[in-house]
């Protein structure tokens, strides 16, 4: 993807939507993250939950274990603080409600798919919802794969990935479990029943060093343990734990051995604390669980007669060579022992490739044209893990997003929707410091955890999520890139008041005395679009219609005296209880809510419209209250006019400090 | 008595004003201008004064005239357009008005009847050079006149006015447009007003100072905050709250002053805003008893 | 442009009261650029007589539409045939003029046409020119005496201004802006012309033909 500066308007840009947020950008399936953060921040969880399946099958699952890369992108890194979309994606996953599947007319062609891991999941969701027929082969009990016997409980629960399996198996397919290639049936026989065969068989070879003491008892591989974990069996670890490795599953292992009663759990890998593979919050919980770290020490002997008593390591001066090529240099003088009880390797995965039948490369890949994932069996693909190596499981969703459009185009010979956010595309630029000037500093909010403590003595999900309104005041923090205003030129009257409206400068006037935006310059915070006269300009995520929609949903049932109040947070309860049928719409900005919308309710059968306002520390568009209240003037003012005072209510938002009540006009 | 009479012998000319009546009965107008009989040159009227509507300045001043008194017409360009003015202006002098004071006059907006439509087709500016093409026998239009009046032309400037640089500089204009006498807005400070005599005596032009009589420290703030144009200083208004008998006071300042810029203008303008009758007592305390004898 | 404002809201209701269907007609030139107008605040009125109608048990049909410019008859022809029997105009007097000379049914303005003016900031305009058909600008600075003073006086300021206010009391003094803004232009002695009053027959032009004299032979 070609990252490329835009000085340019969201005209020339944008209208294809090949200008990405950099958080979307650095998604590898793209999931709309701008979209789905603006659903979050309207309180619209279904909304947000539908734009994310769009582009991934497991929220559930990438809500709470994603490397989540958008994070890295997000502009709001220079600021303050990234805004937590992945928190917000489970928030989405956990709060909104998972849609009936759409599917496509169904077509002739049979798929089977090797494997049920994150790569299989997806494909199987992709080809199903196109109305092709798909059956899952899996060798476990379970479908899930590493999701479920690789991660341990405390970070995905079975309840938050079988959410997101059942999703996608309602897409109507047929899932066949504990069967094993090679064992029960091959790929060729499989190729013969059916049009396509994916194989997304994932790493399941745990590595382990072949150093002395290696064959000794308590001496584990990562993956069986997780698995023995995963299936809730009891393990005597004994008091002393050493996991050797320094990537993120030697974190699982660590974390998951302290739930199996080890006191003392020690991490020891051969790279320094730089260049450690694991996520650097991954190593930080870790650690608050009373896990030491220790790097730059090359595993050389597990000591001990019969039993393990310890590892005894080396000093690593080095792990790559200049070429970064992997050729570890040890000081042998300097030695040190860890007592332990138990060794685990977590030093990385293979490929349990042989019974597989298929061939293979060099680094014990399965071979593919990496452009449609064809291995140089007919008919038969691969996708996931098994040809990429050791990836994040948001790659191999990627993965298997692609092998289904493969696999698609060439059974039916068209489609190229899938792949088509693949392309090159151009990556919104830095907040240009005109704007961060402006932009309210604001923390992120952190999600409410189990004590640690506690955490220890079981497998329990270590975070509890966002709740509803922790999830919108979060979402609340996105900048909105790309999404922001966007002019109809033809339908533009010139009158520049959204030039005297946006706080950031975004809307320009050219040379030949048109107006633009400077999308970069644009947080979407739509005073320019409620005040423009001529209606020529809108936001991407959302409009009038859409809010016009909700507030007939929400007064579809409406009683005798139904008060429909609009908010921006949160609702005072005092309001609440003040009347018999109070019901909030939630808007990012009461900007959101013109005059046309509120008499629209009114006439709608809303027998009062509240405004509830936030405060002022709470405000997301500080640079708008000025506005809303030229808005509530005109409100008023019109209403009075139509002798309808009464109608129109406006409170605060009750202060964390202070108990407000309601206060009317 | 007379106000040319008066500019003539290069005496210390004495004006006052009275107020039409709203309404047809003009008996109190009279006895207003009886109490003055004697003390003064002239009597200016005023024309819907703060564009309040009243009994027109005209017959007001014809009334006058047949009671014997020199009225001065005094004609805003608020109600009337030019036609109007000028034919008005011609009636005057045909009834042997002889004394015009050219003003803009108020806007309608400040008045009883706010809706009204202002006109100001002419300006007082304007107006100045209307009535000297009239006095020269021509209206205009340059159309000849059947008879031609010959006014005494008088203007108003304000010498306190803030700013001051604009307003000195119309002052030059209604001189340069045929003014021949000035009767001032209201003045207090005695060292300010010799400031503006000094600029006014580049013009061959008679110079009015013009008075107010305070009748109350109340009545003085009011005037400060109300009436552009007029500044009455602190210890003046010091004065009166502390007088037991602030009317005196007031008659006694007014006098004062008056003493103190005698001597650098060319008459008073007494302007008794509804109390006419003290008019004589600020006479007779400011010496000022001869001469004007009707 | 031309500045324009809403009307009060029982002025407009009381003049389509008895009409069934009415078409609502934006002007997106100066009524969008005054924020009056425009297909937004057509929609706003569209809704709030909807609303209105809906409280006092009235029924009215309303339809909304803008066309670029009120004022251009060509502009006018794109209105679409319809099935209404008055028109509600959001366009400045001119455009109401137009209207009803083409439309063949009653025409009603939503909006009062206040004046010729400039931007002042958001939503607020400030007069400028009262179309006197005479310019004096470039003796006064490019302030308006005939719009700026309460009094439309040529010739400096009346004796009602206070601290550089008008009497009005709504606006600073023309005349004491003229007069600063001349000095500091270096242009003072502009201000000891006397400017003559006003020929007022060029207010009364009605019709404006640039051709006019053209066929002379």
């Amino acid at each position: 993807m070609a990252i490329t500066h835009t000085g340019r308007s969201i005209q020339d840009d944008n209208r294809d939507g090949r200008l990405f947020a950099p958080c979307r950008a650095r998604c590898p399936v793209h999931v709309d993250v701008p979209g789905y953060l603006a659903a979050i921040a309207e309180g619209r969880f279904m909304d947000a939950l539908e734009i994310i399946l769009a582009r991934n099958p497991l929220p559930s699952v990438c809500g709470r274990v994603c490397l989540r890369p958008c994070e890295d992108g997000c502009r709001r890194c220079l600021l303050d603080e990234p805004v937590a979309i992945a928190a917000l994606k489970r928030a989405a996953a956990d709060i909104g409600v998972y849609p009936a599947p759409r599917l496509a007319r169904p077509i002739p062609g049979r798929i089977a798919i090797v494997g049920g891991g994150p790569a299989g999941l997806t494909a199987a969701h992709d080809l199903a919802a196109l109305g092709l027929s798909v059956s899952i082969y899996e060798d476990k009990p379970r479908l899930g794969g590493m999701l479920r016997y690789g991660i341990p409980n405390y970070r995905l629960p079975d309840y938050a990935l079988d959410r997101d399996i059942e999703y996608v198996l309602a897409h109507g397919i047929e899932a066949h479990t504990g069967v094993r290639i090679g064992r029960d049936v091959t790929i060729e026989e499989l190729s013969a029943q059916y049009d396509a065969v994916l194989v997304t068989v994932g790493l399941q070879d745990s590595r382990a060093l072949p150093i002395p003491g290696a064959d000794k008892p308590r001496v584990l591989k990562a993956l069986p343990f997780l698995e023995a974990c995963a299936n809730g069996e009891s393990m005597d670890l004994g008091a002393r734990v050493v996991v050797i490795g320094g990537g993120n599953v030697a974190m699982d292992v660590a974390r998951a051995a302290r739930r199996h009663h080890a006191d003392q759990v020690r991490v020891v890998c051969l790279e320094s604390r730089d260049t450690m593979p694991a996520a650097a919050h991954e190593i930080h919980d870790a650690e608050m669980e009373g896990i030491t770290v220790h790097c730059s020490w090359g595993p050389r002997e597990i000591t001990g007669e019969d039993m393990v008593e310890g590892l005894r390591a080396v000093r690593c001066e080095r792990v790559f060579d200049l070429e970064r090529r992997f050729a570890p240099v040890f000081d042998e003088e300097t030695v040190k022992e860890f007592a332990a009880d138990t060794i685990i390797f977590a030093i990385g995965q293979g490929a349990d490739i042989d019974e597989l039948g298929l061939p293979v490369t060099p680094r014990n890949s399965i071979k593919v044209d990496p452009v449609d994932l064809k291995t140089s069996v007919a008919g038969v693909y691969a996708a996931g893990d098994i040809i990429n190596g050791p990836t994040k499981i948001i790659d191999a969703i990627a993965s298997g997003h692609r092998a289904a459009a493969s696999i698609f185009r060439d059974l039916t010979g068209q489609g190229d929707t899938l792949e088509s956010l693949d392309q090159e595309s151009a990556v919104l630029g830095k907040v240009p410091d005109t704007m961060a000037a402006k932009v309210e500093t604001r923390r992120r909010i952190q999600m409410e955890q189990l004590e640690h403590w506690d955490a220890l003595h079981n497998f329990d999900e270590v975070e509890l999520g966002y709740t509803e309104f922790e999830a919108s005041r979060e979402a609340q923090r996105c900048l909105s890139c790309t999404t922001g205003a966007r002019l109809a030129v033809e339908k533009c009257a010139s009158c520049l008041t959204c030039t005297r409206v946006c706080p950031h400068g975004a809307a320009c006037i050219n040379m030949g005395g048109y107006l633009y935006f400077e999308i970069e310059a644009c947080h979407a915070c739509g005073a320019c679009v409620s005040q423009c006269p001529a209606q020529a300009i809108n936001l991407e995520t959302v409009s009038e219609e859409d809010l016009s929609r909700r507030v007939q949903r929400k007064l579809a049932d409406r009683g005798m005296d139904t008060s429909l109040v609009f908010s921006c947070g949160h609702v005072p309860d005092t309001l609440l209880e003040a009347g018999p049928d109070f019901r909030a719409v939630q808007v990012s900005c009461l900007l959101r809510v013109s005059e046309r919308s509120v008499f629209e309710a009114l006439e709608e059968g809303a027998s009062r419209i509240v405004f509830t306002r936030c405060t002022e520390g709470d405000c997301r568009f500080p640079h708008a209250q000025d506005l809303v209240n030229r808005r509530i003037h005109h409100i008023r003012k019109m209403l009075s006019e139509a002798q309808m005072s009464e109608a129109f209510l406006v409170t605060a938002a009750p202060d964390e400090d202070s108990e407000t009540g309601v206060t009317t006009p | 008595m007379s106000l040319s009479d008066a500019f003539g012998a290069g005496r210390f000319a004495i004006t006052s004003e009275v107020g039409p009546p709203k309404g047809t009965n003009v008996a109190e107008m009279l006895a207003t201008a009886e109490m003055l009989r004697g003390r003064v040159d002239a009597l200016n009227v005023t024309d819907n004064q703060a564009a309040v509507m009243r009994l027109s300045t005209l017959a007001a001043c014809v009334h006058l005239k047949n009671a014997g008194f020199d009225p001065v017409l005094q004609v805003t360009c608020r109600d009337r357009n030019r036609l109007a003015l000028q034919s008005d202006l011609l009636g005057a002098a045909s009834f042997g008005i002889t004394n015009v004071l050219a003003l803009t006059g108020d806007h309608v907006s400040v008045g009883d009847h706010p809706s009204a439509r202002a006109v100001f087709d002419l300006e007082s500016v304007q107006l100045l050079e209307v009535i000297r093409l009239l006095n020269a026998g021509a209206d205009a239009a340059g159309k000849e006149l059947h008879g031609s009046p010959e006014f005494l032309v008088g203007a108003v400037v304000t010498p306190e006015a803030r700013p001051l640089r604009p307003q000195m500089a119309k002052f030059g204009k209604k001189v340069s447009a045929g003014a021949s006498f000035f009767q001032t807005q209201a003045v207090y400070d005695s060292e300010s007003f010799k400031r503006f005599m000094e600029y006014a005596h580049q013009f061959d032009v008679k110079v009015m100072v013009g008075v107010v009589v305070l009748r109350s420290a109340g009545m003085a703030r009011f005037m400060n905050k109300n009436i552009p144009g007029i500044l009455v200083p602190d210890p003046i208004i010091a004065a009166l709250e502390s007088s037991s008998d602030p009317q005196a006071t007031g008659i006694e300042l007014t006098a004062r002053f008056v003493d103190e810029v005698r001597d650098y203008c060319d008459g008073v303008h007494i302007m008794a805003v509804g109390a006419e009758h003290l008019v004589p007592a600020v006479l007779d305390a400011a010496g000022l008893t001869e001469g004007c004898i009707a | 442009m031309i500045v324009v404002r809403q009307k009060p809201l029982d002025e407009i209701c009381a003049m389509i009261a008895g009409h069934r269907r009415v078409l609502l007609v934006g002007c997106n030139t100066c009524a969008a650029v005054s924020l009056a107008g425009g297909e937004t605040e057509v929609d706003t009125l569209l809704q709030l007589l909807r609303l209105t109608n809906k409280r006092h048990g009235t029924f009215c049909e309303l339809t909304p539409a803008v066309l670029q410019r009120q004022c251009e008859p060509e502009y006018i022809d794109c209105l679409q045939e319809g099935d209404y029997d008055a028109v509600l105009s959001l366009g400045c007097g001119a455009g109401v003029a137009l209207l009803a000379s083409t439309v063949g049914k009653p025409v009603y303005p939503a909006l009062d046409t206040l004046f010729i003016g400039s931007a002042k900031g958001l939503a607020r305009w400030q007069a400028e020119c009262s179309a006197c058909g005479q310019c004096v600008l470039g003796m006064t600075a490019g302030i308006c005496p005939i719009t700026r003073c309460a009094k439309g006086i040529l010739n400096g300021p009346c004796g009602g201004v206070s601290d550089g206010t008008c009497e009005l009391g709504d606006r600073p003094c023309a005349w004491v802006e003229i007069y600063e803004r001349l000095d500091s232009l270096g242009c003072a002695e502009n201000f000891d012309t006397i400017l003559a009053p006003k020929d007022n027959t060029t207010r009364q032009i009605c019709e404006w033909d640039m051709s006019e004299g053209c066929d002379e032979k």
